[in-house]
């Protein structure tokens, strides 16, 4: 390899592991754990193996018998046991004899262990038989294992005898760490509530982008542009303020618009309404405000790059098509808009990507209510994945979430890329070489 | 139509380029607005099309008063000196626009446009785009476009200037041939004096928003109101002496040339003055003669072209039918043709 080659990788090299860290990483992240169930339950970290109730419950469909045995204590003389009678004070002829004759045997039930204890030779008293008894019950429910191996070996000295398929079926019960799955995407395939939210993510792209991004913008430029020029840039300015205001004193302000004690409450207020929360009262309204903030806030852009666009088409065109006869509105229609095709298409694609993976505005004012009215597929991720109610946070489902908007989002710039036919975007160079 | 300008002023804020001028361009006439870079055409010409709205004054078309009337209202063709094609679209859609804007069919419309571009010859070119298209290509869509509409008043911001010097010719007499048929009110902006002759009935002469003179060509030529107008006109262009009022003769200080004026030209004894001789008028057949050296020495083809420096440093131009007999560093006796020269006060005021 040349030498100029190799300086060219060491150059890049930088560059490319910046890609690799901020750019793929987070995707190949997502991928991972979208492909596991992992929860709030289940930790990120590998998991126990724990006989808890809920896991004997899972048991006994597949094996009623054992199921029903693991459920109840038994009573195995082990070495703690015998330590914890030594420590009762009791005769010591009672400890002596019972590790002789029967470390390391098991009784099924209470019963069996106490006749046991009662045939001693040394014969405690009925009261000393049950506290003895009491120091060998040992139960398997709710016991934690951080390994199959010491699962396997404790059930095995409680004398529960199982064969490898048996052992499988209750390893797998009673682990408490994720596992692969598959079923996230089948669960969003099919499940109603994902249907509902697809159909929310639609209705907000479509409408933000068409009513506000697209056709308000355009207004806003073509506005602009036959204005004088000292008041056009100070109202350019002002339609910015809602871009330049952080996001979270703008919807702050909407809210104390909307609220119960706002300006709407009080004005209506006025005229008798009783007071009450606009944007929250119902969906039709949260569904208004929703696409009014992202609204003005995404206009802005599309105005900047419209009004750039048209500020790098030559005034001759204007002077020409006036002469030419061309009204206000054959100008807009004839002249402007056919130049603004690339502009239009460049806004429609950017804010389209940039709408399906934004949820701060929604999560900041109506938190996707009432109800789940607007909730939107990148907020819906988040709270599955990050932040809701229920406590259990479902990473892999919420990162599966997250995975189909990765996807659409890539799917649809390709198809963005198509329509712009990057060949004639990337224009053949003036200067040749 | 006819075109009055009556005190038209125009300024962009602080600067000034037009005050108080005033012409009129008559009905079915070609006006040449003539002038250096900078002086005010395209300014005078974007007020007569509506685009600047004149500071003052009046802008006339026929009886009509168009000052504040928009572009639309005034049926007016305009060449732009950039053009101003419309990028995205096709040669045809272009030379149409006029037209679609104002309803015709589309049927007509097609018509019209194949009609007006065998005229200015790029029928081959309409399904292009102005990208595709070389400079003087454009020009004549741009033409082709003022022209479609049949407007009453044709306005030409140096609509020549980019083609070859055939085309050239042959646009400039098309040019003239389309206005005379149609009877269309012409103003032609222009650099080029040529042309300007050439294609127009009158001449005005503009410098630094003022009009200097309007004349026919030949008037203008022969008898140009100062010395700036003469200079303006003619290629190869006139030669000025500088020299003094002496006994009703134009003196050169230390110099036996001495150019006897007619009566008409009074200014006081001793005054400055400036003799401008036309190239043509120096030559071995004058009356007044002025020896001197060849300087420079250029053949045209059909004429020759001296520059002579005079013995007392002054330099004439002379032109004269090819000869082979003087060459550079000659000494020649020619002679300046009195009658003919152009007198001049020291402001550049012809007297
Ligand atoms: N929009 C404007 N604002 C300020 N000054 C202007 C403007 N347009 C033109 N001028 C000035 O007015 C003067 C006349 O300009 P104009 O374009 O009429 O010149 P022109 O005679 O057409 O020159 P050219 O032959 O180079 O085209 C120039 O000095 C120019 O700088
Ligand atoms: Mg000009």
């Amino acid at each position: 390899m040349n030498t100029s080659r190799m300086l060219g990788l060491v150059m890049i090299a930088p560059a490319a592991i910046m890609i690799l860290l901020f750019f793929l990483m987070p995707v190949v992240l997502t991928g991972v754990f979208s492909m596991t169930n992992m929860t709030t339950a289940t930790g990120i970290s590998g998991g126990a193996y724990q006989i808890a109730p809920h896991s004997l419950n899972d048991l006994k469909s597949t094996m009623p018998d054992i199921a029903e045995q693991m459920a109840q204590p038994r009573y195995a003389i082990d070495e703690a046991g015998m330590k914890a009678v030594e420590g009762l004070g009791l005769d010591a002829g009672i400890a002596t004899e019972l590790r002789a004759k029967h470390i390391g045997d098991v009784f099924q039930t209470r019963r069996e262990a106490e006749r046991m204890i009662k045939g001693l030779d040394q014969r405690p008293s009925t009261p000393d038989v049950k506290k003895i008894s009491e120091q060998f019950n040992r139960s398997v429910v709710n016991s934690r294992f951080s390994s199959k191996e010491e699962l396997f070996s404790a059930l095995d000295t409680l004398g529960f005898k199982l064969t490898d398929a048996q052992k499988d079926s209750v390893a797998d019960v009673t682990y408490t760490g994720w596992n692969w799955t598959t079923e996230n995407f089948s669960r969003i395939a099919s499940s109603p509530d994902m249907a509902r939210v697809l159909f929310n993510t639609l209705l907000y792209v479509a409408l933000v982008l068409v009513l506000f991004n697209t056709a308000y913008a355009m207004l806003l430029m073509i506005w602009t542009h036959y204005m004088p020029s000292a008041p056009a840039t100070i109202f350019r300015s002002i339609w910015l303020l809602p871009r330049i205001t952080p996001v979270v004193i703008y919807v702050l302000m909407w809210k104390w618009l909307a609220w119960d004690t706002g300006f709407i409450s009080v004005l209506m207020g006025k005229f008798g309404y009783p007071p009450k929360n606009y944007m929250l009262d119902n969906a039709y309204n949260a569904w208004v405000f929703v696409v009014l903030i992202n609204g003005f806030i995404g206009a802005s852009m599309g105005m900047l790059v419209f009004s750039s666009a048209l500020k790098a088409i030559p005034k001759s065109q204007f002077f020409a098509s006036e002469v030419d006869g061309a009204s206000r509105w054959q100008q807009i229609r004839y002249i402007i808009l056919p130049q603004m095709r690339w502009p239009i298409l460049f806004v429609t694609c950017y804010q389209t990507l940039s709408l399906l993976a934004s949820f701060n505005e929604i999560l900041l004012s109506t938190r996707g209510g009432p109800g789940k009215a607007t909730e939107v597929w990148s907020l819906a991720a988040y709270h599955t994945a990050l932040n809701n109610y229920a406590g259990n946070l479902e990473y892999g489902l919420g990162a599966a979430m997250a995975l189909v908007l990765v996807v659409i989002g890539i799917v649809l710039s390709l198809g963005y890329l198509r329509i712009f036919n990057y060949g004639t975007l990337v224009s053949r160079p003036l200067i040749e070489d | 139509m006819r075109i009055l300008l009556d005190n038209f002023s125009k300024s962009f804020g602080a600067t000034k380029v037009i005050e108080n001028m005033t012409f009129e361009v008559g009905h079915g006439e070609m006006l040449a607005l003539l002038g250096p870079s900078g002086c005010g055409k395209s300014t005078t010409l974007f007020a007569i099309c509506g685009i600047h709205r004149p500071t003052g004054g009046r802008i006339l078309f026929g009886d009509r008063d168009v000052t504040d009337l928009p572009s639309q209202a005034r049926n007016i063709g305009v060449v732009f000196q950039s053009y101003a094609l419309y990028p995205h679209m096709t040669v045809a859609e272009n030379i149409g626009f006029p037209l679609k804007v104002k309803g015709m069919a589309t049927a007509d419309i097609g018509k019209e446009v194949d009609r007006i571009s065998g005229l200015v010859h790029i029928g081959n070119l309409l399904g292009r785009r102005p990208a595709e298209l070389s400079g003087g290509q454009q020009q004549r869509v741009a033409l082709a476009r003022a022209l479609v509409r049949k407007p009453d008043v044709l306005l030409l911001d140096e609509p020549l200037a980019n083609l070859d010097a055939k085309l050239r010719l042959e646009m400039r007499s098309e040019i003239r041939r389309i206005q005379r048929e149609t009877g269309i009110t012409a103003i032609l902006v222009t650099h080029d004096q040529v042309e300007a002759m050439s294609m127009c009935d009158r001449i005005a002469i503009m410098k630094e928003g003022e009009i200097v003179q309007i004349a026919t060509p030949a008037e203008m030529y022969s008898d140009p109101r100062t010395a700036f107008v003469a200079g303006f006109l003619g290629n190869p262009p006139i030669t000025f002496l500088r020299g003094v009022m002496a006994n009703g003769a134009f003196v050169i200080p230390d110099s036996e040339i001495r150019v006897p004026l007619p009566a008409s030209v009074s200014a006081p004894e001793g005054a400055k003055l400036m003799l401008g001789v036309r190239p043509e008028h120096f030559t071995p057949t004058g009356d007044i003669s002025a020896p001197g050296n060849v300087t420079f020495a250029e053949t045209q083809g059909r004429e020759n072209l001296y520059d002579v420096q005079l013995n007392g440093g002054s330099l004439l131009r002379s032109i004269q039918p090819v000869r082979h007999d003087v060459n550079i560093g000659d000494a020649v006796t020619w002679a300046i043709d009195s009658k003919n020269a152009l007198v001049f006060d020291d402001d550049g005021r012809r007297l």
